[in-house]
Order: structure tokens, then C-alpha cells, then sequence
């Protein structure tokens, strides 16, 4: 009786909204989107602040913003009040995870498993290739896909390789929280310089340099690699929570 | 100073605070006293982030309506935050984690910025409550949460499909030079409503709130009660009165939701014999009617009552969490004559019990006197008569409450309160007296709201 | 259609929430529920014919014609906040088999 209750009002609610995204003049359909109508329009062209340089890959100097990657840009740039947001929440359910799990002193979980000689030596050289493309995608996530957030995981996986491949192995917790808590410390500091120094909270203050150089974009590769590091050990913290017990 | 000091600060410390663990409270009372403190030098501006202004950027707006309403938030925050500090050492990252998400939700200009606020104070309160020790209602908790701030999300990506923005204000100046109507922002209005109504507590979308507020302790009962509550309502009425006008169509929906919120938390409410129960049940009640307020469009009124409503419930529910928890039941039965011994907490409990039903001479009086004389001038009878009987049921189990709270019989229960509870309710109580005699202060605060409020609608 | 599918998906996992009643299954919905509305927000940036918001040696100048960029950036904000709940809601599991050694919420006594 539940289940058809429930059913009735998914498919009624479901119903609800395709048809009136259907029946409705101003819903843009799928693909026939005009993007002059939208703010995005000018993130761009990079005139938000009325800039009128023409964006050209390797040769605009100095835009208001500097990230060859249109998604960086907005993401560490014109929305970067929301990144710091994102990286508060993963901290505060990192933290919930740890408060939750992590009481006492912690052993690993028993996986009653024993890893050959084969085993930890490709796991050890894979560890190292992982977190090599996590670096290489942080470094160049204003100029590339990726960036702080998928480059964290993907350090926080090479972690993950080495809890999976060996049951007696453990990181030092400890300096990832204290890496962590100095990586989110250095995002709000930069911020908060731009809001003494340059009025604005968050504000992008170093040159940007030429648009698609690896030296480029002012903050937004320096902020993004402290995103990355903070995403990275808050992650293999909440591994680390997830893969131990309690000593009884 | 710039109100973006009021959401860096508590992040900052929190971020600091997880090196040095043994701090954590003390920076948390040091932060949310400072807060409040700074609160006192914020002038009204509408604050760009990153240098790239609205609808571009994300911009924090400190109007009349934010000011009051961080004042209330802050105040509360802090007034709990003391009082449970040494218990719940663990907790002063989260808490000042907390604190950012509530001050950021009452600052931000921006849609999405709000929704990740949302989840900001959200995730924070899930943490907090796990100290319920009902790590199930706490995973209901989490659920209905979550499933309430997607529905937000998707009503706000079709807003964004339809008008190519993500700031308020933008949003609203959009949707009126589009010359969309009512039915064709209908779906993501409805969204975005039933969203924060999960949070708000109104009632279809509630069923978090019993398994949470019904095994309160001293910190999650004031906490979610008290200043998520007001947080959330808050928020209701800045998307209610600067994105969203309601017109005739939404009027009919919306009334039914909040009048069978308003009837069944009271109906709940009488029927219960726990207290905390009783007090939950009416603060669904409430909510329902602050919201009412809110769609009616008397904004001054409905900060008034939120804010008096926020400081009635800390009040509430820290004597009765404190009694519950040396009882060791909530049961009306069990707690029968608490007040007998306790006469000075007893005291504000009947103060404030009062203010909340709106007798004369308590704060609460003028506030619902304002709000039906004004619903009567505006030629509605339909809202006033749902007060009304709101109100008549109320003062029935109330004053049933009272009378055993009171009631001196042989078997007194043993309930010792500390000083630093008893000096926080009277000195609560008696302001709540105090602005009962002397109303014109709050008075006046209402009309600059309510003018305010009526210059940036449509 | 692409749009209707992830409505469909949001469906699905919400029909989950409401009817399973296995922890692990609801969190399951969760993120189901989550992942259509992922999808339902990049759907809402796409352009036909239109190229990946980077700029690069081929696709170097604005005008080309670019897919909306603000979905995306929005879609790794609401991915890491999914994260973020899901690892919690994960730890309140475990918390919860800790306590009442099963998963079923019917199985589970006193929990109310």
C-alpha cells in the first residue's frame, strides 16, 4: 500500500514537472540554449568589469580574469564564494565523519587478506603515477579539465590504493588534518588580503598574465592547489575513518 | 568593517581550531561574542565579492531586513553556545562551522550562494544533533535534509534555464520584464518552497523533526528549535518577499499547506503528554504562521514574531531539556511540580509561555495584535480566524502544561538549575516583559521593516 | 530528452527514499536522486553544435560558440556537496549497525 502510495506521488510529481517544462514558453528546451540570455555570456567574454580586450588563446594579456578554462574560471574566480563554501562543506562532514567513527585509539579494519610481494610493489609504483596526474591536473586546472576538486580525489584514490592493498598500512592522520587545516587557513588568509588590501573579499590581485600560459590567472592556480591539498587529505581522512575500528 | 568578516571568521577559526582541538570552545565563544560585537559597526551596503558585481558576482546584501535578522541569529547562536560549551567541547569546529553557514544564509543576495549555505548549516545541524544519541532519527534527518535541498537546487536550475541569472534581485527585476506569469514560475516556485520548508518545519515535508526535537538535549533542542528555526524562516521571507510575489493562484496552495501546518501542530500538540512533544508540535505550528505572515505581506510583523518566537523557544526548550535530562523523562506526569521548588525558572517559564500565546502585557501581545488588526484592515477574515483558533488551542494545553508544572503534590521532582540557565531565562523572560510595557521601540522597528520591504518589491 | 531522462532518474531515486527501508539502499536512492540531478543541470547548459568552455589553440577565440560554462561550475559544487553528505550518511550507517546490528529499520527495536 506504501509502495503505491509512493508510486502514485513520484509519478505524479514526475509528471508535474515535465509536462510543465514542456507547456512552458521561457523553459529553453534541450540544446536550443541562447546564451546571450544568460549572465554566462560574459564570463565568457570577460566583461563583467566592462572589458573590452577581445579573448584570444595566447595572446589577451591581462584580463579580468585568467583562466583559459571557462568553468575555473568561474568556479575559483567569479564564483569563488561558493568554492569556499563547497571546501567548508566537505571540511564540517569530514569532521562528522571523524567525530562519528573516530573515537579513541583506532586500529585498521581486519581484512583478513595478506598482499604478496607483487601486490605491494605494483600498488607502491601505481601510487606514484596516480598522484602524479592528481598533481598534474591540480597544476594545470585553469588550463585544462579538472583543477582542484577531481585532482584531490585522485590523490586521496592513491591513498585509497594503498589502504586496499596492504590491511596493516596506515597514514599519519595527524598531518593530514594539520595540512589540511593550513591549506583551508592560506584560501580564507588570501581572501581576506584581498579584502584589506583591495577591497573586495576574495579578489584576484596578482597579474593574469597571458591567457593559456601555465604562469597565468593570478590566485586562481595558487587557490586551486590549496583546494587541491585540502580535498585530498580530508578525503584519505574520511578513508582513513572508514577503513579503521575502535581498539577494543 | 564588511559583513563578509561575519562568515570568514568563523570559518577561518574553525579551519585553525582543527590543529589546536583543546581551543575550539573558547575560540567558539570568542567568535560568536565578537560577532555580535561587530554586528554593532555594519554599515548598509550591498557588499561585491571578488570585485565582480551582481548579477555577475556573488554580492552579500545588509539591508534593515539581514541586519535584524543576524542580530537575532547571532544573539541566540551565542546565548546557546554558552550555555553548552563545557558539555560539548567536541563540538566548537562544528559550531563555528554552523555559525558561518546561519550568517551566510541571512547575508547572501545570490540563489545558488544560498543553497550552498543551506548546506553549509544543514550538514553542521546533522552533526550537531548526532549528539541525540539517535543515530537514526539523525540518518531521517539527513535524508529529509538532503532530499529537501535537491528539490531547492532543481527549482532554482529551471529558474536559471528560464532567466539566465542566479541573483535575487536580478531574478526578481528578470521575471517581471519577462512579463512571465504566475503558472509558468509556478514549478520552481513550488521547489524552491517545499525545499526550505523541510528545513522551516512546515508540515507535509516534517517528519525529521519528531525523532530529532523529541530526544533534545540542552544543545540540539535550543539550537534547532530556536536558532535553525529562526535561521530558516528568515530565509523564507527573503525569497518570499524579494524573488517571489505571490499572487492569487500560489495564495490558494500556499494557504491550504500553511492552515493544515498551523491546525494539525496544534491538534498534535493538545493530544501529546511529553513536553518536548508539545513543544515541537507548536513550534510547527508557529512556523506555519510566520510563514502565513510572511505570504500576506506584513514582513515588519513577521520578523518581529520570528525573532520573539526564536527567543521564547531557546528559553523553552533549555528549562525543559535540563529538567528532562535529570528526570530522565519527558512525560507531563513525571515532571509534575518542577516548578515548586524552582520558582524563579518557573517564573520565566510562565512569562514566556505567555508572551508566546500573545496575552497582553508580553512582548508577544503586540506582535499578534499588529499582525490581526492589520490582516483585518486589509479585509481578510480567512488567515485572522486560522490565528485565532491557533491561539485558543494553544492557550488550552498551555495553561494545561502550566497548571502541572505548578502543581505542589508530595513527590517533587529533584531538578537543580545552574546559575548560568537560571540568569539566561530570567534576563530573557523579563525583556519579553519589558517590551510588553514599553512597545513603541519594536513598534517602530516593524514600520521601517515593513517600508523597507514594500521600496525593493516589484 | 536528455532532460526528461534525468527527471526520470530524480524519480527513481526518490521512489527508492520512499519506499525502501534498508540504510544502505536509501543511500543508494540518495545519490541516485543526486546523479539525475547532476544531469539535469549540465543538460540545462548544452548547445547544439557547441564545443567544452576551454579555451585552446583550435577553439581560441569567444565567439565560437561555446556550451554554458555556469552549469558546470554549479555541477562540481552540488557533486562535492553530495559527497559530503554521502560520507556522512555512510558514518551515521555504520553508527547505526553498531548500535542495532542490522541495516533493516524494521528490525530495529527502541529506535524510536
Amino acid at each position: 500500500m506504501k509502495n503505491f502510495l509512493s508510486l502514485v506521488l513520484v509519478l505524479a510529481l514526475g509528471g508535474m514537472i515535465i509536462l510543465s517544462l514542456q507547456n512552458n514558453q521561457y523553459f529553453t528546451a534541450y540544446g536550443e540554449v541562447d546564451i546571450t540570455k544568460r549572465v554566462s555570456e560574459s564570463y565568457i567574454d570577460r566583461d563583467v568589469n566592462g572589458g573590452t580586450q577581445a579573448v584570444e588563446f595566447g595572446v589577451a594579456n591581462n584580463l579580468e580574469s585568467g583562466p583559459a578554462n571557462i568553468v575555473t574560471a568561474i568556479v575559483a574566480d567569479y564564483r569563488s564564494f561558493d568554492t569556499l563554501g563547497e571546501v567548508t562543506v566537505l571540511f564540517v562532514s569530514s569532521l562528522g565523519v571523524a567525530l562519528l567513527l573516530a573515537s579513541g585509539k583506532q586500529k585498521r579494519l581486519d581484512l583478513h587478506f595478506h598482499p604478496n610481494f607483487m601486490l605491494r610493489v605494483g600498488s607502491r609504483a601505481l601510487f606514484g603515477i596516480i598522484l602524479m596526474t592528481g598533481i598534474f591536473v591540480i597544476v594545470h586546472g585553469h588550463l585544462t579539465p579538472g583543477g582542484g576538486f577531481p585532482g584531490g580525489t585522485m590523490i586521496a584514490s592513491s591513498i585509497l590504493l594503498l589502504y586496499l592493498a596492504d590491511d596493516n598500512f596506515r597514514t599519519k592522520v595527524k598531518s593530514f588534518k594539520t595540512l589540511e587545516s593550513i591549506a583551508g587557513s592560506l584560501y580564507v588568509i588570501i581572501g581576506l588580503v584581498g579584502l584589506f588590501a583591495f577591497d573586495y573579499f576574495l579578489v584576484n590581485f596578482l597579474d593574469n598574465g597571458i591567457l593559456g600560459e601555465l604562469f597565468s590567472a593570478g590566485i586562481v592556480p595558487i587557490v586551486y592547489a590549496l583546494i587541491g591539498l585540502k580535498v585530498g587529505s580530508e578525503i584519505s581522512g574520511i578513508i582513513d575513518n572508514f577503513l579503521t575500528e575502535e581498539v577494543a | 568593517m564588511s559583513a563578509v568578516l561575519l562568515i570568514a571568521i568563523p570559518i577561518l577559526a574553525a579551519f585553525i581550531s582543527i590543529i589546536v582541538k583543546k581551543w575550539s570552545p573558547y575560540m567558539l565563544l570568542f567568535v560568536s561574542f565578537g560577532l555580535v560585537i561587530l554586528l554593532g559597526y555594519l554599515p548598509f551596503e550591498i557588499i561585491t565579492i571578488g570585485g565582480f558585481s551582481a548579477p555577475y558576482g556573488i554580492s552579500l546584501v545588509v539591508d534593515n531586513y539581514s541586519y535584524t535578522a543576524l542580530y537575532v541569529v547571532n544573539v541566540l547562536f551565542f546565548l546557546v553556545a554558552i550555555i553548552n560549551v563545557c558539555n560539548y567541547k567536541k563540538l566548537g569546529t562544528i559550531l563555528l562551522v554552523s555559525l558561518a553557514g546561519l550568517n551566510g544564509l541571512m547575508l547572501t543576495g545570490d540563489l545558488f550562494n544560498l543553497f550552498v549555505f543551506l548546506e553549509i548549516s544543514g550538514i553542521s545541524a546533522y552533526i550537531i544533533t548526532t549528539t541525540n544519541k539517535k543515530p537514526l532519527a539523525t540518518f531521517n534527518y539527513l535524508v529529509a535534509g538532503t532530499v529537501g535541498s535537491i528539490l531547492y537546487l532543481l527549482g532554482l536550475i529551471i529558474l536559471y534555464n528560464m532567466f539566465g541569472t542566479l541573483n535575487m534581485q536580478d531574478m526578481a527585476v528578470r521575471i517581471a520584464a519577462s512579463g512571465a506569469t504566475d503558472i509558468e514560475v509556478a514549478l520552481p516556485f513550488l521547489l524552491m518552497f517545499i525545499g526550505i520548508g523541510v528545513e522551516a518545519k512546515l508540515l507535509p515535508f516534517n517528519s525529521w523533526v519528531k525523532g530529532i526535537l523529541g530526544h533534545s538535549n540542552k544543545l540540539t533542542g535550543p539550537m534547532i528549535a530556536g536558532v535553525y528555526a529562526a535561521a530558516s524562516l528568515f530565509v523564507f521571507g527573503r525569497l518570499l518577499t524579494e524573488v517571489f510575489v505571490i499572487s492569487d493562484t500560489f495564495m490558494l496552495i500556499i494557504s491550504v499547506i500553511l492552515a493544515f501546518s498551523i491546525l494539525a501542530g496544534e491538534a498534535m500538540a493538545y493530544s501529546s503528554t511529553k513536553v518536548r512533544e508539545i513543544l515541537l508540535f507548536s513550534s510547527i505550528a508557529q512556523a506555519g504562521i510566520a510563514v502565513l505572515i510572511f505570504v500576506s505581506g506584513f514582513t515588519g510583523y513577521a520578523v518581529l514574531f520570528i525573532s520573539l518566537n526564536g527567543f521564547s523557544k531557546v528559553v523553552l526548550f533549555l528549562i525543559i531539556n535540563h529538567a528532562t535530562e535529570v528526570v530522565g523523562s519527558d512525560e507531563v506526569i513525571d515532571l509534575k511540580g518542577l516548578f515548586v521548588n524552582n520558582k524563579l525558572v518557573g517564573a520565566s517559564f510562565t512569562a514566556t509561555v505567555l508572551s508566546l500565546l500573545g496575552l497582553p502585557l508580553f512582548a508577544g501581545f503586540f506582535v499578534k495584535m499588529g499582525i490581526l488588526s492589520q490582516l483585518f484592515s486589509s479585509g481578510d477574515y480567512v488567515f485572522p480566524a486560522i490565528i485565532l483558533l491557533s491561539s485558543v488551542v494553544e492557550g488550552v494545553y498551555f495553561v494545561k502544561l502550566l497548571t502541572k508544572l505548578w502543581y505542589k503534590e508530595d513527590n517533587l521532582p529533584q531538578v537543580k538549575f545552574e546559575l548560568p540557565l537560571v540568569y539566561l531565562v530570567v534576563v530573557i523572560s523579563l525583556l519579553l516583559v519589558v517590551f510588553g510595557l514599553y512597545f513603541e521601540p519594536l513598534h517602530e522597528q516593524a514600520l521601517v521593516l515593513v517600508n523597507h520591504v514594500k521600496g525593493v518589491i516589484l | 530528452m536528455l532532460l526528461y531522462a534525468a527527471i526520470i532518474l530524480m524519480m527513481l531515486g526518490l521512489y527508492g527514499i520512499l519506499t525502501q527501508r534498508n540504510i544502505i539502499k536509501i543511500i543508494i536512492s540518495l545519490n541516485i536522486l543526486e546523479i539525475g540531478l547532476n544531469i539535469f543541470i549540465i543538460s540545462i547548459g548544452f548547445v547544439n553544435g557547441g564545443v567544452a568552455p576551454i579555451f585552446t589553440g583550435q577553439n581560441n577565440l569567444g565567439s565560437i560558440g561555446f556550451v554554458d560554462p555556469l552549469p558546470q561550475a554549479l555541477v562540481l559544487t552540488a557533486i562535492v556537496i553530495g559527497v559530503g553528505t554521502t560520507a556522512l550518511g555512510l558514518a551515521l550507517a555504520k553508527k547505526i549497525y553498531a548500535k542495532y546490528g542490522t541495516f533493516e529499520i524494521d528490525d530495529m527495536k527502541g529506535a524510536e
